[in-house]
């Protein structure tokens, strides 16, 4: 039981990014057990990019269509997969943990009987047995497992497994899968309204304060944030409420109301009586401001001491390239 | 409308981690136990389903220590209408051996929605209620953040990168619900009162052994002092870099 | 509820500038704390037999010596207790050295060993602080603690709650009583906070009304600095010979890696000599100390801030040797009512009321006690309440069954004996010091007399340039921020949830700076010139109350979330 099945996704027939750090870890986990990693993706037809997951160390790719597949199809998917499990000897299956990777898991486990470990983010091999790493009560502690027979089931926290270039054959196979999409129905994908993304689970907190002098000037925190796909909520300072520069609603507490983002990025925020209590649960904090001493400084992981109208205009560039 | 909220207890997210001496275990010393913030928003549906459809039940489930029964209480207050507790010291590390208990529970009961959380802020799991869903071959939307039913039919909304998934389901089905679904009512005060005399009935459950065994629980790694990337725009690529490959957070 | 903004109208600012806090107090708004019966602006209401507002050890001894009554005689009583805090305790605070013996006479068929105590105290110690020595002093007669238990006060509110629990008494957390309705001159009970509010006052998707409930005996057991009873004192025209005075403790809990074993009290530094105060240590157990510093608010420098000195304290090496290394589990602050006997109230007891606890000022501050009055308090007030019901007649007249049970009681006994104690060190520290010696040693005898006070807020102060030399930058490990403080409160109040301090109008600059350093949690600041309010950061101490914006009953559930203080 040694072999892994990485399943990836796409999206509009394109491969999704997330997919090479799946193989990454897929490709680990098979050579701590000696085995292969078969690469999994569902579509309605052929799949952009899926000739590339070679590179991160696939052994084999197989592309399963059917016409239903086209958007994700949580019944079909799932019997899919489990159909594919059942009939081969695999020691590890492991999905993404992303939004369809954490709904479509737990699927495939209950109809394989078997456990899973949601959002891992670290993963061994210890006697012959898989264990895993996963963060709990809100990241504060870390749970160290052990899965006794096999498979075992894996989401893997996404941005954590650093795609890794172990090129193998990642031999491209087609196949039909029969069946429907299920009673469960994805209609269509909508774009997010903007301005929805709630702060206090935003996975990553564009924040702002006086230091943005004018509320105008915040156009250059949306930009930020909007260059981060969808994944990113402006923040605001409660000066800078207060001030009525921004809605309530953008308000990052001062009384420790958890906001535990990803990534928090505080631009023109000193860090003294603002300091946000509930932001320093953030896994990693970025300070942008011009005074080198300010107690940001202290409390932020990163920090660039400069002018934040051409720092960040700056960052905005860089990150739409890596998001592009 | 019959309508199921599978409920947990846990502690408070403001929770300071103590881990116990055993390393294996949360030290409850001084812990806060509530009913699972996103649990919430599923009874909040609930009896908003209900009190819609003019006529019906909710019935609450936990599986837990004897001190659930305050956690089932608290949802009893919020007007759900009777509840049941799977008396368990030992809450199961595997989801698959909760949602066996659960589902045996659910057989034959005719419920028309069966809701959860959409994960626990103890063990952020996020796989009991599609588990339950496959066990009974019913069909299951996760992380709900917006829905309508009309009949025997729904439509969820659930959020996804970069967007969001529009779903049509037929009832009866499993729904998770994530925050933004509703706004949880506070319990009132009568309903405090009435919470006291509504059913409580108290099971015990035998589980099944699990295929998950904890080896340990650890405080994260220490966070390494902060440093100054660079100044000015030209540090910029440095910061990126550095968010990319060491932070890995982009 | 508006917001002050600064102004130098006049008035001119900066240092050496003296001025009396009443001058920008406002006063209590009455028109808001007490309701007519049967007022408009209610939702549900709810009938009782008895209510009790406050779930501390006064409002919880006395529900459970009503039930216990109640339950010997066969007798169906409803009673409910309201507390504002969102579970039992965590709006408790107290050092805490306990003395037993109302837990005694409330549970008879218990043993010590029963309590919710961390342990008894064994060795004690008190010091004379410098700013860098600790001269041990004879343990002043008034401080034995022998016979006494090391406790967390909120431990020991949680367990007297499933007590009543237990006996049927309906406990109704986070539901803060924010007006009395009342009956001609009569108390009818109390209207409840609104829920879900947003800071302009206007109603959320999740609002809950007001409840009103009613009783026929309400019982005010809220604490230090009570709203409502202060409304109601005002209001019925109760007067005291002294008014009452406070003082504000900060206190801290840590987990340190060197064992304590004493409990520990010290005077003079870092509270200035003309100041009162001193601090206590006590092991809840030998490696999780609970610590903290006093001081009363009549301090004439405007420029004292009490959470900074206790900052500065930790560095002493007294208490550093036992912090140095260890972690700040929790952070809190409350007011401590010290008047003593002269300025309880001439009568604690009304038309369908009595005032219980910290609220009718029992408190002693010479031997730092307070708890076991407060639960004494609560048992008399369930006797008077229990015979006032079978009798059918809530009148003040019978009620006053409560005052003349407390007069006749140790409660009274011990205030008398340390009636001017406190008030002795109006004039400073040492004459205070010797004052106080001398009372002791005559038992209270010499000097005699009354000694005459002012409140608090009319003493005068002055923002001295001269003042020692302030806290660098606290640390992050030793000492700590304001801000970093409020959060190891457990405090997570809405951030939009509506200012519930009343300003008064046009606070200049020297007195908004006044506010920011009085106040632990940071809720003031002196921002661009004018007096920015940081509501959400009360953690309810009540100092505000007593010397600058007044406080009001919020959204339950608002405010610290306390553990184990």
């Amino acid at each position: 039981m040694s072999n892994v099945l990485a399943v990836l996704e796409q999206r509009d027939g394109a491969l999704r990014k997330v997919s090479h750090e799946v193989v990454t870890g897929a490709r680990r986990l098979a050579d701590a057990l000696g085995g292969s990693v078969e690469a999994l993706v569902l579509a309605a037809g052929a799949v952009r990019g899926a000739e590339q997951v070679g590179r991160f160390g696939a052994d084999k790719v197989i592309t399963l269509t059917n016409a239903a597949f086209g958007l994700y199809a949580p019944e079909g998917y799932a019997r899919a997969i489990a159909e594919r499990v059942k009939s081969g000897t695999y020691g590890v299956v492991a999905f993404a943990a992303s939004a369809t990777g954490k709904d479509l898991a737990p699927r495939v486990a209950a109809r394989l009987g078997r456990p899973l470990a949601q959002d891992v983010t670290d993963f061994g091999v210890e006697g012959g047995a898989v264990t895993v790493t996963r963060p709990v009560y809100a990241g504060k502690a870390l749970l160290k497992l052990k899965i006794t027979g096999a498979p075992a089931l894996i989401s893997l926290r996404p941005s954590v497994f650093t795609p890794v270039e172990r090129p193998k054959a990642g031999a491209q196979e087609t196949a039909a899968a029969g069946g429907s999409a299920g009673r469960v129905v994805v209609k269509q994908i909508k774009a997010a309204e903007a301005g929805t993304l709630d702060v206090a689970e935003a996975p990553i907190i564009v924040s702002g304060g006086r230091g943005l002098k004018e509320p105008a000037n915040f156009k250059v925190l949306e930009e930020l944030a909007a260059a981060f796909a969808g994944r990113a909520a402006v923040g605001a300072s409660r000066a800078v409420v207060d001030a009525g520069w921004r809605p309530h609603a953008e308000q990052v507490g001062q009384t420790g109301k958890t906001v535990s983002p990803t990534l928090y990025v505080a631009v023109g925020i000193s860090g003294a009586i603002q300091h946000l209590a509930g932001m320093r649960t953030s896994k990693v904090i970025v300070a942008i401001n011009k005074d080198k001493d300010a107690p940001i400084f202290k409390v932020a992981d990163y920090g660039i001491v400069g002018d934040l109208f051409e720092v960040v205009p700056k960052l905005t560039e860089e990150i739409k390239k890596t998001h592009g | 409308m019959k309508i199921a909220v599978c409920i947990k207890r846990v502690p408070d997210s403001e929770t300071r981690v103590k881990i116990a001496s055993d390393g294996k275990s949360l030290d409850e010393a001084g812990v806060k136990f509530i009913l699972n913030p996103y649990d919430e928003f599923a009874v909040e549906e609930a009896l908003r389903r209900k009190e819609k459809a003019g006529s019906g039940e909710v019935v609450v489930i936990a599986l837990g220590p004897a001190a659930a029964q305050e956690t089932i209480r608290t949802a009893l207050a919020m007007g759900a209408d009777r509840g049941i507790l799977l008396q368990s010291d030992r809450i199961p590390l595997d989801g698959l051996e909760v949602a066996q208990a659960l589902a045996a529970e659910f057989k034959g009961a005719g419920f028309d929605l069966i809701l959860f959380g959409k994960m626990a802020i103890d063990d952020y799991n996020h796989q009991v209620g599609p588990m339950v869903a496959e066990l009974l071959d019913l069909p299951c939307v996760t992380t709900v953040a917006h829905l309508e039913i009309d009949g025997g039919k729904g439509v969820a909304e659930r959020e996804i990168e970069g967007g969001v998934e529009v779903v049509e389901f037929p009832l009866p089905a499993v729904l998770t619900t994530d925050k933004g679904l509703n706004e949880p009512r506070y319990p009132a005060l009568k309903g405090i009162m009435a919470a006291k005399k509504k059913p409580l009935e108290v099971k015990t459950v035998s589980l099944g052994g699990g295929g998950l065994e904890l080896l340990a629980l650890t405080p994260p790694p220490e966070r390494k002092e902060g440093k100054i990337v660079g100044e000015g725009a030209a540090a910029v690529p440095e910061l990126v870099r550095l968010l990319r490959e060491e932070a890995k957070v982009l | 509820m508006a917001e002050g903004a600064g102004s130098p109208k006049g008035v001119p600012d900066g240092p050496g500038k003296r001025f009396r806090p009443a001058q920008y107090q406002p006063p209590l708004p009455l028109d808001r704390l007490i309701l007519k019966d049967g007022a408009e602006g209610a939702g549900d209401r709810m009938e009782l037999d008895v209510l009790i507002v406050g779930a501390g050890p006064a409002g919880l001894a006395c529900a459970i010596e009503l039930a216990r009554l109640a339950q010997r005689e066969g007798t169906d009583r409803n009673i409910g207790v309201l507390e504002k805090a969102e579970s039992l305790g965590e709006h408790s605070l107290s050092g805490a050295v306990v003395n037993p013996r109302a837990f005694r006479e409330l549970f008879p068929d218990l043993k010590d060993a029963d309590f919710p105590f961390r342990g008894p105290v064994g060795k004690e110690r008190v010091a004379l602080l410098t700013s860098r020595r600790a001269i041990t002093l004879p343990t002043p007669p008034t401080m034995h603690n022998a016979g006494n238990y090391v406790a967390s006060l909120c431990e020991i509110v949680r367990w007297m709650g499933e007590r009543a629990t237990a006996l049927g008494v309906n406990v109704f957390t986070g539901f803060p009583a924010a007006s009395l309705l009342v009956d001609g001159r009569g108390v009818a009970g109390v209207r409840t906070a609104a829920t879900g509010l947003d800071r302009e006052g206007r109603p959320l998707s999740n609002y809950m009304a007001p409840n009103d409930l009613t009783a026929k005996v309400t019982a005010l057991a809220e604490g230090t600095r009570g709203t409502l009873s202060q409304a109601w004192l005002e209001w019925q025209a109760v007067r005291s010979e002294n008014p009452q005075i406070f003082a504000l403790g900060v206190k801290e809990i840590w987990e340190t890696k060197r064992p304590l074993d004493s409990i520990v009290h010290t005077l003079g530094w870092p509270v200035p000599t003309d100041g009162f105060g001193g601090s206590f240590m006590y092991p809840l157990e030998p490696n999780l100390v609970a610590l903290g510093l006093v001081v009363g608010l009549d301090y004439r420098n405007a420029a004292l801030d009490v959470h900074e000195l206790l900052q500065l304290m930790k560095l002493h090496p007294l208490f550093r040797q036992y912090l140095e290394g260890g972690e700040l589990v929790e952070w809190g602050a409350k007011t401590i009512p010290e008047g003593g006997y002269y300025a309880l109230p001439g009568r604690r007891a009304g038309d369908g009321v009595v005032l219980l606890g910290d609220s009718a000022g029992f408190v002693d501050v010479p031997s730092l006690k307070g708890i076991h009055y407060a639960m004494q308090s609560g048992i008399f007030a369930a006797r008077a309440i229990h015979a006032a019901l079978k009798a059918g007649d809530a009148s003040a007249a019978r009620l006053a069954d409560y005052d003349r049970l407390v007069n006749a009681s140790f409660i009274m006994n011990d205030l008398y004996r340390t009636r001017n104690m406190r008030l002795a060190f109006k004039d400073g520290f040492y004459a205070g010091g010797m004052k106080a010696a001398l009372m002791t040693l005559t038992g209270g005898r010499f000097p005699g007399g009354r000694i005459a006070m002012e409140p608090d807020a009319e003493v005068e102060r002055r923002l001295t340039p001269t003042l020692r030399p302030g806290l660098p930058t606290p640390d992050g490990r030793l000492t700590f921020s304001k801000v970093d403080a409020v959060f190891k409160s457990g405090n997570a109040t809405r951030d939009t949830i509506p200012i519930h301090l009343v300003v008064g109008k046009d606070v200049p600059t020297a007195v908004a700076e006044f506010y920011a350093r009085m106040c632990p949690a940071g809720v003031y600041e002196l921002a661009q010139g004018a007096l920015r309010v940081n509501a959400p950061n009360c953690v309810d101490c009540k100092a505000t109350d007593v010397l600058g914006p007044r406080w009001t009953p919020r959204e339950g559930g608002s405010g610290p979330k306390y553990k184990r203080m």
